[in-house]
């Protein structure tokens, strides 16, 4: 850590509403690990293994108790489906509207809401049903498009936190993220030195962060002890959004690998990462807060 | 040998395997306790003290898989990064969790077919298994969602080229 320059600036309070500590809790703030992907071991393995057993119905005819076996699991998966449901949406609501895993995201919450459809439809089937020694045909077919479903839909929960990082690293920072890209033309297009005023960042709070795009240029604009700083959006060395990192004195750490860069230089202050991030100018000018995009910024 | 460990990585899937199949051992064993506490609240009779049986069952071949990906993926950890010793804590515990849920297995070989509820000491095991299971799943979730072990790993070429295209400096490749 690089605090030898300028005291380190005191911890700011966050005063979140009642909703917002709600929303912390299902994002596993308090925990220091999200809850949804914790919980859905559950529906996937319970009914993973309610179809096995259905399977095992037809290989062994006289087996005893295994359609009912099958019946108890497919219920549990149900119940842990729609208490994994809950903080899953709270995980869906903090992902940025722009993010390249927002889409996959809405796939996968569709996908699993079919999935608790036709495990609710096969469910009720199944109690109304006399309890024989072989699954009926109706039901076994809604469980294979049950697992089917869930497979492609925990395939894709699974490439949103491996391939797109959602909900790594989340739990270490107070605020939420930016929900949108603010994307911002400078307003005389290829003249040496350009201010373009960035209207959002005159109400940022302590810490907030604000994800802008001006020509091209993808940074985050940050508030660290009530100064405006603007640095590359991406880590050097995964490429994680520091928009969403943690702030703690003068460093932003990424979320994603823990990489922590000085706000104010841009350089490295802690690895995985090596390089340093390139940095922008902010300035107020006529009480308008922005940045002064140059030529060399652009080339460097 | 290296075909061996991209395919225990997960490469051809594009999605590291461990954490797919630990979903399996980790929703059966804590699911085994919840059956024999029903069965032990008289639900369900002898179909629950089976399913417990099946659960159990069916988590011990799934962890057979759990290991060999887990070490691969552990094996490309940073000996002095904080996530190895984790990953390390994380594997000592999960053997111990398979060593219990296997002698609780054998508990309930000669009985699983007639009995409606379960016995003493397989419910102890259970319990002792499940608490131990749920403290190294949130070791193995650390891993992921604090340290970035096996993020990005997989999709940073792509993330290379937005970083790009978005104006980042960029380590060499």
């Amino acid at each position: 850590m690089n605090g030898a320059r300028s005291p380190k600036p005191a911890a700011p309070i966050f005063h979140r509403s009642k909703i917002d500590m709600f929303k912390d809790f299902l994002e596993g703030k308090p925990l220091g690990h999200p809850i949804h992907p914790m919980l859905v071991h559950f529906p996937i393995g319970f009914f993973v293994l309610s179809f096995l057993l259905d399977i095992t119905t037809f290989v062994f005819p006289k087996a005893s108790n295994l359609v009912l076996a099958s019946f108890w699991a497919m219920l549990l998966g149900l119940v842990t489906a729609m208490l994994a449901a809950l903080p899953g949406f709270a995980d869906y609501s903090d992902i940025r509207r722009d993010h390249p895993g927002k889409r996959t995201a809405t796939t996968h919450m569709t996908l699993n809401l079919m999935a608790v459809v036709v495990y609710a439809i096969n469910l009720a089937l199944r109690f109304s049903a006399d309890v024989s020694l072989r699954v009926h045909f109706f039901p076994f077919l809604l469980s294979l498009a049950g697992v089917t479903l869930l497979f492609i839909s925990g395939y894709l929960g699974g490439r949103l936190v491996y391939d797109d990082g959602i909900g790594v690293g989340r739990h270490k920072r107070h605020l939420p993220p930016p929900r949108d890209t603010i994307y911002l033309v400078p307003p005389i297009p290829g003249a040496d030195a350009v201010f373009v005023p960035v209207m959002a960042a005159q109400q940022l709070r302590e810490r907030e962060t604000l994800r802008v795009e001006i020509d091209g240029q993808v940074m985050t604009m940050a508030k660290v002890d009530n100064q405006i700083f603007a640095f590359q959006e991406f880590c050097t060395h995964r490429f994680g959004p520091l928009s969403e990192g943690k702030f703690e004195g003068f460093n932003v750490q990424c979320p994603w690998h823990n990489s922590c860069f000085d706000v104010r230089t841009g350089e490295v202050t802690n690895g995985p990462a090596k390089i340093n991030l390139k940095t922008f100018k902010v300035e107020v000018r006529e009480s308008k807060v922005g940045i002064l995009l140059s030529r060399e910024t652009k080339s460097l | 040998m290296k075909w061996l460990l991209d395919i225990l990585k997960g490469k051809w899937l594009g999605h590291p395997l461990h954490p797919i199949i630990v979903h399996l051992p980790m929703a059966m064993w804590p699911g085994a306790l919840i059956f024999d506490l029903l069965s032990k609240w008289q639900i369900g009779g002898n179909a629950m003290v089976r399913l417990s049986f099946y659960a159990i069952s069916f988590g011990l071949v799934a962890s057979l898989l759990a290991v060999p990906t887990g070490v691969v993926d552990w094996t490309g950890i940073k000996k002095e990064k904080p996530a190895w010793k984790i990953g390390l804590y994380h594997m000592i515990l999960n053997l111990l969790v398979a060593l219990l849920f296997a002698i609780n297995l054998g508990l309930r070989m000669q009985t699983f077919r007639e009995a409606t509820e379960v016995a003493g000491a397989p419910l102890v095991l259970s319990v002792i298994g499940t608490g131990l299971l749920i403290g190294s799943a949130y070791l193995g979730g650390r891993m992921t969602y604090h340290y970035g072990i096996s993020v990005a790993r997989m999709s940073k070429d792509e993330w290379r080229e937005i970083a790009e295209a978005g104006g980042a400096n960029l380590p060499p490749e």
